[in-house]
């Protein structure tokens, strides 16, 4: 069940329905939705006009001498009286128009700046988002009076109400009306793939409790990039479904060595073409303890 | 004698579908997808409920006809195809009866033959082409508690604009209203996405109570004192009922849920590829090309291949769902004693499930619930079957928590909605909202042609708004219909803002759009505006 109807009456007007959707709406702002406890989405965009004012204003080298970032706030705090700004960055390039945001901790309040990050250490922003409160992704220390329960039986509670599924995914994507048990199935084993950005936070696992003191930590690979949105986009060869907008985004597991991924785009009436070459090496050490 | 009950349960379907009409097509794909589920669910409820009222078994059942699904129901085009879709089948039904004579597959052929004539009665007798008026009829009843959603079924914690919030929920209030006589008590959020404090808006509409997947119960503060077993209230007073994990999984698990015994109907074998190619051309689409058709002869069988499928034996798969419903009883009966020992109060278990589920997904799913009524009513004295309102009617006291941000989404939150394969239509998304408000606050009390375009922009919001369209690029099944789809309201969005800012809406572009976006007829654009928006807010 994939395609539409082909037989269309004669009366009516044809619609552009296959017109591209505007790859902007000249207006410099970003927002900053909640993914899960620990993954925001933001987006933005960046006019011209706020680039040039920039350049105005910072020297026309701005760009090349500030280092593109995500300054993400936790502004939790701020609502609490707390002083001080917490904050990190996160390098992006400006043209990426959207990212995936980790946090370390769930359940506190973020907002976003795009900015730049330059070298005496003072900040340019250039767009800020919304505020967004992410939710805790556990059990409240919080108890009240009247309702109390000892811990023993919550944990019971915990058990009775089916803490074990939380998560796990509910089988009524089934109502996608066109695949059935296999579908079914490939989402209760968590086999089922949902696209780019989708690692689960939790994918990293804690190791054995034999240790006192631990760490791990991986490293992934994000590609984007955008041309025309009817374009014919390959990655190492393999075949790239652009977004309407014509912009298009890949993670990658990123094993140690180097990685080659050219990437072309072949315009639609095939009489032009354009190739970017990303050569990514990884070199990993880890102490011997 | 009162009382004698240890606990309650609460069945909750959730019915909906995405809408899907496309008056400038003759024939069309998706809208088949309403169609199969008139067929397979919708109307066999409607079955079951008049079975057990005649036979006087009572029941209680609450269920969501969402919006859009209401609309469908509602719209004379859609009736009028509907009626194309089961007479071409009972055609079908008729013919197969005569050529599978003597052979393994009558039974089958039978079956088919009185359930399409059944339908036909139905859906033309009984209800005379208004199936809404089927569904009204039993809530008056006091035996089914119709419950609201969403317009559009938005989903709304990635919504930034408040306003965005309160029309999904004040349309799909105003829509209720015109179809069911009386405001909704209930709502399902949409994926039953909750972000907090969006419950206010329930509240400005007079809805009671809405449902959460476990964890946003679990995860609520301060801690639930009985868990998911009891309603809690949030800080605006609306109260919210939490998912039973147990009776979710027995029903929908892969390895041990129902569904999938080998002697119910396979899915898979379909009498669209299966019959003669001239045969069955005439109950095909338009083009011509083998899909299915909605009528199958075999049995699942075990694990062999499709062309070693046994024949379906009606009777042997009916039985199987009288045995199912028994098991599912008595591990309610058994749950419920247990929980009422251990909380020291009668809990309540709220089951809830896709409607379409039942018979269109699983298609002994219908005679399982119906065998489950009959067998709760007659058999047992342990379990009561109540709707949220009856509950909450009966005890009024509950805790007060804030619940957590939760939906019942792969992982428990919104990465279904929001991922590498639909991240991109949320700037689109919220352009249009910022707009609409931008145009509710600028003109308040808009005439004539600006009126209907207002409305206009208004319905490609809402449409454009629905979450089906995000979850089907995430799963990849009708991806390219959903992402057109999305991309369709945008641009009819875009095209009448501007004509609209530069004050030259042009009467034929707004004509062809009214005439193929004709959903919520009654709306008013107003409910966009930021002043309708706090006023709900303060309520």
């Amino acid at each position: 069940m994939t395609s539409s109807g082909q037989i269309q009456k004669n009366n009516t007007t044809p619609e552009a329905e296959h017109k591209e959707l505007p790859a902007g709406y000249g207006t410099t702002e970003a927002a900053l939705l909640p993914r899960d406890p620990n993954w925001m989405f933001i987006y933005w965009e960046i006019t011209e006009n706020s680039l040039k004012n920039l350049r105005r204003d910072h020297g026309d080298d701005v760009l090349k001498k500030g280092r593109q970032v995500i300054r993400v706030f936790d502004v939790s705090g701020a609502a609490d009286g707390e002083q001080g700004e917490k904050y990190f960055d996160i390098p992006v390039m400006l043209e990426a128009k959207s990212w995936y945001v980790n946090v370390q901790e769930g359940g506190r309040a973020y907002c976003c700046e795009v900015g730049l990050a330059m070298p005496d250490g003072s900040f340019i922003g250039l767009v800020k988002t919304n505020t967004v409160k992410l939710p805790g992704g556990r059990v409240s220390d919080v108890t009240d009076e009247k309702w109390m329960a000892v811990t023993a039986d919550f944990d019971k509670l915990l058990q009775l109400s089916g803490v074990e599924y939380i998560g796990k995914g509910s089988g009524e994507v089934a109502k996608s009306l066109a695949q059935r048990w296999e579908m079914l199935r490939a989402v209760f084993s968590r086999a089922s793939s949902w696209g780019v950005s989708s690692m689960s936070s939790q994918a990293l696992q804690k190791p054995g409790q034999q240790k006192p003191f631990w760490l791990v930590a991986d490293c992934e690979l994000i590609l984007y990039g955008a041309t025309e949105p009817d374009a014919f986009v390959t990655v190492s060869g393999r075949r790239v479904n652009l977004n309407p907008d014509g912009t298009f985004s890949m993670r990658f597991a990123l094993p140690d060595g180097v990685v080659d991924m050219p990437v072309k785009a072949l315009s639609k009436d095939e009489t032009d073409s354009r190739e970017i070459d990303i050569k990514v090496t990884r070199a990993t050490n880890t102490d011997a303890k | 004698m009162p009382n004698k009950e240890k606990g309650y349960l609460s069945l909750v379907l959730h019915a909906h579908l995405p809408f899907i009409r496309h008056p400038e097509y003759e024939d069309f794909l998706e809208e088949d997808w309403f169609f199969e589920a008139m067929c397979e669910t919708y109307i066999p409820l409607l079955d079951v409920y008049e079975r057990l009222t005649a036979e006087g078994t009572d029941f209680r059942v609450t269920m969501s006809i969402t919006p859009p699904l209401c609309n469908m129901m509602a719209d004379d085009l859609l009736r009028e195809r509907f009626r194309r879709y089961y007479s071409l089948r009972l055609e079908l039904a008729e013919k197969e009866v005569v050529r599978t004579r003597n052979t393994k597959f009558y039974e089958v052929a039978k079956m088919y033959e009185t359930k399409f004539r059944r339908i036909r009665e139905l859906y033309e007798d009984y209800y005379h082409g208004k199936v809404l008026e089927g569904f009204k009829k039993f809530q008056d009843m006091g035996k089914l508690e119709i419950i609201t959603c969403g317009a559009t079924h938005g989903f709304l914690p990635l919504e930034l604009r408040k306003e965005a919030v309160h029309a999904q929920i004040k349309l799909a209030a105003d829509d209720y209203r015109k179809h069911f006589g009386r405001g909704p008590r209930g709502i399902w959020l949409a994926e039953c996405a909750y972000n907090p404090g969006d419950d206010v808006f329930l509240k400005a509409q007079g809805i009671r109570y809405f449902f959460l997947e476990t964890h946003g119960i679990i995860y609520g503060s301060p801690r639930p004192r009985y868990g998911v077993y009891a309603p809690v209230y949030c800080p605006s007073g609306v109260a919210a009922f939490g998912r039973d994990m147990e009776s979710a999984q027995q029903v929908w698990s892969a390895e041990t849920g129902y569904p999938g015994d080998h002697r119910y109907r396979e899915f898979y074998r379909d009498l669209g590829y299966d019959l003669e190619y001239d045969y069955v051309k005439p109950y095909l689409h338009q083009d011509g090309v083998r899909r299915n058709i909605g009528m199958k002869y075999c049995k699942i069988t075990g694990k062999v291949g499709l062309d070693e499928k046994a024949a379906y034996n009606p009777a042997e798969a009916r039985e199987m769902a009288a045995s199912h419903a028994g098991n599912f009883m008595f591990n309610r009966e058994r749950q419920i004693e247990h929980l009422n020992h251990f909380l020291g109060k009668k809990p309540i278990v709220v089951s809830m499930y896709d409607a379409e589920l039942y018979g269109h997904w699983w298609y002994e799913g219908t005679d399982f619930l119906e065998f489950l009524f009959k067998k709760i009513h007659h058999d047992q004295k342990t379990v009561k079957m109540v709707t949220p309102s009856e509950y909450l009617g009966l005890h009024p006291d509950n805790q007060v928590v804030q619940p957590s941000m939760s939906t019942w989404g792969d992982k428990g939150y919104n990465e279904v909605w929001l991922n590498g394969t639909n991240d991109w239509m949320y700037r689109h998304l919220h352009k249009q909202v910022e707009r609409m408000v931008e145009m509710a606050n600028k003109f308040p009390s808009a005439e004539g042609i600006l009126l209907r375009a207002l409305n206009q922009c208004a319905r490609e919001v809402v449409l454009g708004m629905s979450s089906d369209w995000a979850f089907l690029m995430t799963v990849g099944t009708a991806k390219n219909y959903s992402t057109k789809r999305f991309v369709a309201h945008t641009h009819r969005f875009n095209g009448l803002y501007e004509q609209i800012m530069g004050n030259r809406v042009e009467e034929g572009y707004l004509k062809d759009i009214e005439w193929r976006d004709n959903i919520f007829p009654g709306l008013n654009y107003r409910v966009f505006s930021t002043e309708e928006t706090e006023k709900a807010a303060r309520s």
